[in-house]
Parts: C-alpha cells; structure tokens; sequence
C-alpha cells in the first residue's frame, strides 16, 4: 500500500470519528460480555465473528493512526498500520457483520460495533475492495432516479399488470385505481420493493383500509446502506425524499424493509413528513377499526421473527403483536424475542451478496430458535429476512411456511361488520 | 536513595495530578469537540427518562448483570470498593473527616482493599481464560497489575500498622500520612520522612509510585471509561 493510498484511507477514518465513535474506540475494556451476543459466534464460537473481534481491528488502525500512545508504544494495544494484509483482515469482518446492534445490547457502555463496521466498509471502498454487487446495486438505485422520467412509462404499465391481482384481494372503490401512482396531495407515499410480492398485499391492505395512497417510482431498498457509503445512502433516500416532496404527502410508508426503514426515518434528519413502517400502518388501521381481519384464515400456529432494523433498532415491536393478535389465535414468541431477538444472519448486505454458505452456517442459532417454537409459519416483516429465513428453512429443514406479516394480513382481510 | 524517595514523594506526585487532570480534562475537550453523530444510536425500547436510564445502565451495569451475572458481581464490588477507597484516601487529610479525628483505622478498616484484591485477582484470572484471553492486549494486563500492586502495597502499608503491638499496634499512624498528605495540599515541599517514622517507609513509596503511575497513565488508558461510560450509555438511549 503506498503513502497515498494511506493518506487516503486515513482521511476516510477521520471522516468517521464522530464524539460517539471516537469513544466507541477509545473505551472498550475488553471485558468479553459483548462476545455471545453476535448470532455468527453462536453459530461458530470463533472470534473474529464476535463483536469485539471485528471492532478490534478497527481499533488497532484508530491507536497507531489517531492516538499518540499508539505511534509512541503501539504494543500496548497492539497497534497496527494500515496495510494490504490487515485490510484483508478488515473485509472478512466487515461484510459479515449484519449491523443487527444486538451486540450494543450487551455491552455495558453501549459501543455500537455497526458504527465501527461502517469505517471498516468506509476503508474497503477507499481501497476499492468492497463487494462490487452492491456497489453496482447502489449505482443502479442512483441511476434511476436520475433517469426516472425514462423509466416512468414502463414502470405504470408494470404496475397496471398487478392490478387484478391487488383487487382479487380486495376490491376497488368506483372511479380509484387500485394502484394509483403519482398521486398528487396523497396522504401517505408508499414506498415498495422491485417485487410484486411488495406491492400487491400493501395495495390490498391500503383500499380496504380507505387509504388516499400512492406508491413511490422508486423502490426502498438501500444498497448504498448495505455497501457502507454515507453519499450513495443519502442519494438513494434522496429520491424518494424529493418525490414525497413534490406530490405534498404527509406520511411515508416504507414497506417490509428493515435497512430502507432505518436510513429513512432515523438518518435522514428533519424531514418535512413523518416516516412510519408498514406494520406501524398496519395496526394503526386495526386499531381505527379501518380493516378487519379473519383470524380463522391463519389457523396454523404462527410465529414472528422481529426484525433488527425495525424491532431493535427501529423501535416497532407491539405494533407488530397487535396485528398479530388479530391475525392468529395460535401465536407462539420465539424466545428470546423483541430487542433480545436473534439476528436472521442476512443482514447488512449478505443476501444481496449471496454468501449463502456462509449465511447458512453463521444462522445455526437462529434456525434452532425458530424450531423449537413447533410453529407451522413464520412470519416478518423485512425482505431480507424474509429471503434468509426461507434459506434457513430449506436448509436446515424446517419445514415451515416463512411469510411476510402484510401478505398474511391481505389474505386475511373481510369486509367490516 | 532519599532523594529518590523524595522526588517520588513529593515533585511525582504534583506532576501526576496534574498530568492527570489536564489529561482528563483535554480528553474530555477532544471528545465534546468531535463532530456530533450524524444519527441516532438509539437502542429501542425507550423506558423511562433516558438520563436517569442511562444512569441506571452505567452504574448498576443491568447488561452485564444479565449476561455475565458473577462479572457483574465482582464488577460491582470493584467499584464499590474504589469509591469507598477515595473516600478513605480523601478521609486522610486533616481538614476533611469522615470518620473521627483520633481513628486509627481507614474507612473499611481494611476491608476494602480485601474486595479489592480479590475483584482484581478474578479479572486477571478471567484474563487468562479463552475467548477472553485472545481479546486482551498488553495494555489490559499491565494495567490490572498496576491496580493490583497499588492496592497490595495499600494494604500491605495498612496490616504493616495493624502489626506493630509495641507502639499501639500503629507505627505510621493515620494522622501520620494526615500531615504528609496536608503538606503536599499546602505546597510546603517538605521531606515526608519527617513525619512518616515506620520501617516500611520503603512500601508508602512504592505504593504512591504506582499510584502515581497510575494517575499519569489514566487519561490515555482505558479507565478513561470512568467519565465516557455516562455520555455512551445516554446515546444507546437516545440521548
């Protein structure tokens, strides 16, 4: 690595030691208790799977680049320089850390290892050896919103194509869309995933309910989150900001994304609208009395996989249990559950960047936990976890139905009494 | 030798204090001067005021208690037994009394630094166990044993007392150490030989070597958590 590569990479680090950060890594006292908490460790005791593990070298870089004690006696904390074989190192941490924070629930300070990971992703991008997947996903994201007015037509005819199946859920009001799009003073903006599995239930769920919706152009998901890069994230979120913007909506819902949820409502700053997740939209109308569900639908014992991003780090957690206490007579808590929740192991970029071996074995933990609830279903409300609990399913052979929580709610939907 | 004795009696000790205070004090200017996070870090649910909730997270440590309940009992008894070690040093000097003026014991009458001891014996213990072993650095051992040798020679210093039968069973009394520490707050320079008669002179020294070790190394080490451990849980509330 040469000395400008280093520079560099350095000014990379600097740019990431905010106050909180900064006594993320001045502070540890390797006392171990975060150690268990990470489901990869669980999974496969080994420690560069544990939180401190992965913090660590990232903490090394921080002693020898940042503190003088590092530069004068490096040894006492192990310090090292910036080099091509400890970013190497630095990877194989770095994009397995699903960003869950389970760990800050551990720790007796808090240290949030995510905030330590996205220097090490900051790094390998700098260095240029982040999972290009992503990177590519991010620029497409990107790419579209600069082009949105060239993919507008394609994209209305596509979502005309689902518009028998959202009312064969539920019927249309006379004279409304059952997928209205660029909705001017709409209410709410729904935000969905490039899927039909995203759109068709919340559309369901959303005329049954009266909403005055419509869905964004864009799709939610971040890859900019995922690969680690503040600006992408921000332009990727920006998007969607400005269409909310510009049709005048007073809320927006994001759909069963964790990441995408997350970046919008808490790093965004002050937005001019409020930002809810679709199960904090979904229980609202159960509790207004707007949609009604038939329990009897759902008769077989369920289960519910509490995301990170919405759950622990999101702060939607009863909204979920009220929907599901209309949706199941036969609901089972996998234990532990809510912000002691295991992480499904396909956060934080993984399922995007296929690692399935990895995943698989990394998620032991999380597999055992949902067997031992004898649930028929499980249900989530996030498109990654979604995608890895039924990877989890197939592999360890579960043998349940892995569903989201707004597809078990549309199937469910009967006309109020 | 004496003049050893002296400049670590006397000159370390002013340097110490202050190393440590300007230290502490810059870090803390450093720290508060960082950019703010561009986020919240906050961990949900949200119970209660968070300041008081924070307060709770940093001096009962419910995360360890929960996870690691006998580290969390040496831990708590460790920092129990640090506060009431301050106070009883703090106690020395003449013009602050806790305890009464003619006592010739410290606070804890040695007690303390037993829990000490132990508390400090099981974490260096812990130390040298697996998964732990493999995260600890040199820094983390070295600063364990300068704890410990600080409170053996502390308590070492006070049995050495207790043991003396034929002067009361106290050779360098508390209000022995009460004049030495006056004379170091009223800057008086003096050679603390001349009120400090015992023949384990040579251990006080010691003793207030490491501590002044101690106190120099305490700004760019780890104890820094003493004054960030408030500020990092009140952000996991979302302070």
């Amino acid at each position: 690595m040469d000395a400008t590569q280093k520079q560099e990479l350095r000014r990379l680090f600097a740019s990431r030691l905010t106050g909180a950060v900064r006594m993320y890594l001045e502070a540890c006292t390797h006392c171990g208790t975060c150690i268990p908490a990470c489901h990869a460790y669980a999974s496969e005791p080994e420690l560069r799977h544990s939180s401190v593990g992965r913090a660590e070298n990232i903490r090394r870089l921080f002693w020898r680049h940042f503190r003088p004690q590092g530069r004068l006696a490096g040894w006492l904390n192990e310090a090292v320089e910036l080099s091509e074989d400890w970013m190497e190192k630095v990877y194989e941490t770095a994009y397995t850390c699903t960003g869950c924070r389970r760990c800050v629930t551990y720790c007796p300070f808090g240290i949030d290892t995510q905030q330590i990971q996205s220097i090490a992703k900051l790094l390998l991008i700098g260095a240029g050896r982040e999972p290009q997947v992503l990177s590519m996903l991010a620029d497409m994201s990107i790419a579209k919103g600069e082009n949105v007015e060239a993919t507008k037509a394609s994209f209305t005819q596509a979502v005309q194509g689902l518009e028998e199946e959202v009312i064969a859920r539920w019927r249309s009001e006379a004279g409304r869309e059952a997928i209205p799009i660029d909705e001017k003073d709409a209410d709410l903006l729904y935000v969905a995933l490039a899927g039909k599995h995203s759109i068709i239930p919340a559309a369901a769920i959303m005329n049954a309910a009266g909403e005055n919706w419509s869905l964004s152009y864009f799709e939610a998901v971040n890859f900019g989150a995922f690969v680690g890069n503040p600006e992408k994230t921000r332009e990727i979120s920006q998007r969607i900001i400005d269409e909310a913007v510009r049709l005048g909506v007073r809320e927006v819902a994001i759909c069963e994304c964790g990441t995408a949820y997350r970046v919008m409502k808490f790093m965004m700053g002050e937005l001019p609208f409020r930002v809810v997740s679709f199960v904090e939209v979904i229980a609202r109308y159960l509790r207004e009395g707007r949609i009604q569900i038939d329990p009897r639908k759902t008769e077989q014992r369920l289960t519910y996989h509490d995301p990170c991003q919405i759950a622990r780090n999101g702060g939607v957690m009863e909204e979920a249990r009220e929907i599901l206490a209309h949706l199941t007579r036969d609901f089972v808590e996998l234990q532990p559950n809510r912000v002691e929740n295991w992480c499904c192991g396909g956060g934080g970029g993984l399922v995007a960047m296929g690692e399935k071996e990895f995943r698989m074995r990394s998620a032991r933990v999380k597999a055992e936990q949902v067997r031992a609830t004898g649930a028929e279903v499980l249900a989530t409300a996030c498109e990654n976890c979604h995608t890895q609990l039924s990877d989890l399913n197939e592999h360890y052979a579960l043998g349940m139905r892995v569903a989201f929580l707004s597809d078990l709610v549309s199937q469910a939907l009967v006309a109020s009494q | 030798m004496n003049t050893v004795y002296y400049l670590i009696m006397v000159p370390m000790v002013y340097l110490a204090v202050a190393v440590c205070l300007i230290g502490v004090i810059a870090r803390l200017i450093a720290l508060g001067r960082a950019p703010r996070h561009p986020h919240s870090l906050a961990i949900f649910p949200q119970r209660g005021p968070r300041f008081l909730g924070a307060l709770g997270d940093t001096f009962g440590m419910p995360t360890v208690r929960r996870h690691q309940p006998l580290l969390w009992f040496f831990l708590l008894l460790y920092h129990l037994a640090f506060l009431v070690l301050i106070a009883s040093h703090f106690d020395l000097f003449p013009g602050i009394r806790i305890l009464p003026a003619d006592s010739p014991h410290m606070i804890g009458a040695g007690a303390v630094g037993v829990v000490l001891t132990l508390a400090l014996f099981y974490f260096l213990i812990r130390r040298f166990r697996s998964p732990i072993r493999e995260i600890t650095v040199p820094s983390d051992y070295l600063l364990l044993l300068l704890l410990l040798f600080l409170v053996l020679t502390g308590s070492t210093i006070s049995w050495a007392n207790s043991w003396n039968s034929e002067a009361g069973g106290f050779v360098i009394t508390k209000q022995d150490f009460g004049l030495y520490l006056d004379g170091l707050a009223r800057f008086r320079f003096e050679d603390p030989r001349e009120v400090l008669y015992g023949s384990h002179y040579i251990v006080v020294v010691l003793h207030v070597l490491l501590a002044n070790l101690f106190l120099i190394l305490l700004p760019f080490s780890k104890i820094m958590h003493t004054f960030i451990a408030l500020p990092m849980n009140r952000l996991r509330r979302g302070a």
